[in-house]
């Protein structure tokens, strides 16, 4: 059993009033601090290359396509929101997708495709927002998700120096 | 008849007809009443949200003033509710309850003193000019409870009887101390008409306030608890009741439960700021017009106001024995004491200003027997001992 | 004018006093007794009773009856049905009972409507009406004494005894969470 010693209260504790009124103050010095409200829509979160937002597939600057469709972020991906059908082309590259579908109510931006990605094709990118009226808008198609390879930019360095740091890293193990 | 004629004027002043000149009064307060009512939804989030930091609600209009506006607009459309069970009249009849007494204590509040413009005189800036003021407003508190009551009982729902009983046990309870606070200014100023307390108080300069600081703490309190605001809100409760009295109610019978209590809210500061300090008054400056009296009036209700969201963000509730220890063992003893202190000095023709030194010299004894917390942890121990 | 209202007020005050004996569920009883005592205040005001008609309103309304609605919701007597199945409260019982307490607070009423009637007769009728508080104070504290601390301490051996009733002392049990009244 706690035995819990209640502290013995000063008189002027004991009056309460003169408490409240210091509450009173400690709250109207509440009121002039610095509001940390962030008005959204116009300020919106800082995004960087850590940001995780959502995936995005990226395109080079000659406009073809960077996947192949070899299927393993589909494989990879745990929520199972990836779709990929894939076709030949005539390009030296003889593959790529047909259909290419994020389901972005599924997506949970784990980030595993862009891990398993082997043609760095698939980034996760600093886009954050995500609505609309309806689910089948939210299927998003491979013309919604192509993004320039500028616009991923970032993020592409970022994932390239993570992955020469665990290379590194299991080659001195 | 039961309202007083408006004071006669000169023979040289020119006057409205009488049922035009109410009807006037009448749309004007109720006018200013509700609007405030509105504007305070819009202030108690504001201010929760400085207190908290934030910056509260601004995107419906400049500094989001029609907020209130959209939130009413928003009541109006949402689906009305009546619970399965529930006890259709009187479900439907709580609401009106809870809101009308509010508004009409508002009738007898003498926001200014006779106004006159030109050769135009249109009385004293109060609908009803009542000689026993204190009294009807006393009576409507009493009424007030019946709206919760009613609206927890008839919901067929345990949260709601249980706010509601709460409740009612706490506005009875406190009313008696709010009353007997009222008391002592009623002595004090010797008179049961709320313009003459008033007046009383411009002439001497000697606002209730100081005379008698013990009576203003107490009726403050008992303010808050007759309202159901922080820290005495224990009709609503969230955490221990989801909603209390009014859990099953929705749309504009919500919305009528909460125009009810803003109204009281704004009753309570007026009925404070004409007890206590002098009504429009100005220190120091004996006969003022009207026009200067109706915004220090505004100014001093108001900061009433800004008290009610003030404590709410400082105070966390009581508990329902801290709340019943308090009212019936700690505030209605003082306001006893204090009205017969007061009675003594009245009768005896002493000088007023002897009462705040007289409440001090009763306050600190008092303190000293009753204000003493109880040894809960020993008596917990002996208890679990014994089990 | 008045006189329309007065028959208005007092049509409502009767057929809400009926209610209160006629309605079958305790809740609609004290709710018409709530419209009845309103309805009483507003007959005062209207004859110019304006202190009688706030002290209706505070005392009975504001304070009494809502200890009577405290006792119905407590004991969740939602209807007769549940009276009447109450093992203890019989319905004929009941009614004796209520027969026997109406008759006798009827008869009481006669008694002093006609002391009434006999002390207004000998009271002067003071100058500015009836309505001044100083005369209705002037004369509790001086004619009227008597009955005026009677009726207090009546109320408070009232109040004395329900305590003692409701505060019976039971075997206190206690628990691991502390003390728990039976």
């Amino acid at each position: 059993m706690v035995i819990v010693k209640r502290k013995e209260l000063s008189f002027w504790e004991r009056l309460y009033l003169p408490e409240v009124v210091r509450g009173l103050s400690v709250t109207m010095r509440a009121i002039f601090r610095r509001k940390i409200t962030r008005q959204y829509p116009e300020e919106p979160l800082a995004t960087n290359e850590v940001t995780r937002g959502q995936p995005r597939l990226a395109v080079n600057e000659d406009d073809t396509i960077r996947c192949v469709s070899c299927g393993l972020c589909e494989i990879a991906c745990p929520a199972y929101a990836i779709t990929i059908d894939g076709q030949e082309t005539d390009r030296f590259i003889e593959r790529e997708p047909e259909r290419f579908d994020i389901d972005m109510l599924r997506c949970i931006l784990c980030g595993f495709c862009e891990e398993a990605c082997p043609k760095d094709a698939i980034f996760m990118s600093e886009e954050l927002e995500l609505a609309d009226f309806s689910r089948e808008a939210l299927v998003y198609d491979i013309e919604k998700l192509k993004r320039p390879i500028s616009a991923l930019q970032r993020r592409s360095d970022y994932v390239y120096k993570l992955n020469d740091r665990w290379h590194s890293s299991s080659s001195t193990s | 008849m039961p309202v007083e004629a408006v004071t006669l004027a000169d023979t040289t002043t020119k006057e409205l007809p009488l049922l035009v000149l109410w009807l006037f009064k009448a749309g004007l307060i109720y006018g200013g009443l509700l609007g405030t009512a509105a504007l305070m939804t819009l202030a108690e989030r504001k201010v929760s949200a400085w207190i908290q930091y934030r910056i509260g609600p601004n995107r419906v209009g400049p500094w989001g003033l029609l907020q209130p506006l959209a939130d009413g607009v928003k009541f109006i459309f949402k689906e009305e509710v009546v619970p399965d069970g529930a006890n259709p009249l009187m479900f439907r009849l709580a609401p009106i309850l809870s809101a009308v007494p509010a508004m009409l204590a508002i009738a007898v509040i003498p926001f200014a003193g006779e106004v006159k413009i030109g050769d135009w005189s249109f009385g004293t800036l109060s609908i009803a000019n009542l000689d026993i003021s204190v009294l009807y407003v006393g009576a409507l508190t009493g009424l007030s409870v019946y709206g919760v009551i009613l609206g927890g009982w008839s919901s067929n729902s345990k949260y709601s009887l249980l706010g509601g009983l709460r409740a009612s046990a706490q506005m009875i309870s406190y009313e008696l101390t709010l009353l007997l606070a009222v008391l002592s200014v009623v002595l004090m100023n010797g008179s049961l008409d709320l313009r003459a307390i008033a007046a009383d108080q411009a002439s001497t300069g000697m606002w209730n306030a100081i005379v008698q600081p013990v009576a203003f703490v107490l009726f403050v309190i008992a303010m808050f608890a007759e309202t159901n605001r922080h820290p005495f809100d224990f009709a609503e409760c969230e955490p221990e009741l989801v909603g209390g009295f009014h859990t099953e109610y929705s749309s504009m019978k919500f919305a009528l439960f909460f125009l009810g209590e803003y109204c009281a809210m704004v009753v309570m500061a007026c009925l404070a700021t004409t007890f206590f300090l002098g009504g429009g008054a100005l220190p120091f400056i004996a006969e003022l017009a009207w026009y200067v009296e109706l915004p220090v009036f505004c100014a001093k209700a108001s900061s009433f106001l800004f008290l009610f969201l003030w404590v709410r963000w400082t105070l966390p509730r009581f508990r329902y024995d801290q709340l019943m220890t308090l009212g019936w063992q700690v505030m209605l003893p003082l306001a006893l004491v204090n009205l017969f202190v007061t009675g003594a000095v009245v009768a005896l023709g002493w000088h007023p200003l002897l009462m705040p030194l007289l409440a001090i010299a009763v306050l600190v004894p008092f303190a000293l027997l009753f204000g003493r917390p109880r040894p809960r942890s020993e008596s917990l121990t002996h208890e679990g001992a014994a089990g | 004018m008045a006189q329309l209202l007065f028959y208005l007020l007092s049509a409502a005050a009767i057929a809400f006093g009926f209610g209160v004996v006629a309605s079958k569920s305790p809740m609609k009883s004290v709710l018409s007794l709530l419209a009845t005592f309103v309805a009483l205040a507003m007959i005062y005001l209207l004859s110019g009773f304006q202190f009688l008609a706030a002290a209706q309103l505070l005392v009975y309304a504001g304070a009494i009856l809502v200890l009577f609605l405290f006792v119905i919701m407590l004991l969740n007597m939602s209807d007769l049905e549940t009276l009447a199945e109450h093992p203890t409260v019989s319905l004929g019982h009941t009614r004796v009972a209520i027969a026997t307490v109406s008759a006798g607070v009827l008869g009481l009423i006669a008694i002093l409507g006609a002391g009434a009637v006999q002390a207004s007769e000998s009271a002067a009728m003071p100058p500015d009406g009836y309505d001044k508080i100083e005369w209705i104070a002037a004369l509790l504290f001086s004619r009227y004494m008597v009955p005026f601390q009677a009726s207090a301490i009546l109320l408070l051996a009232t109040m004395i005894g329900v305590l003692v009733l409701a505060k019976r002392r039971r075997p206190v049990q206690t628990t691991e969470l502390g003390r728990v009244d039976a």
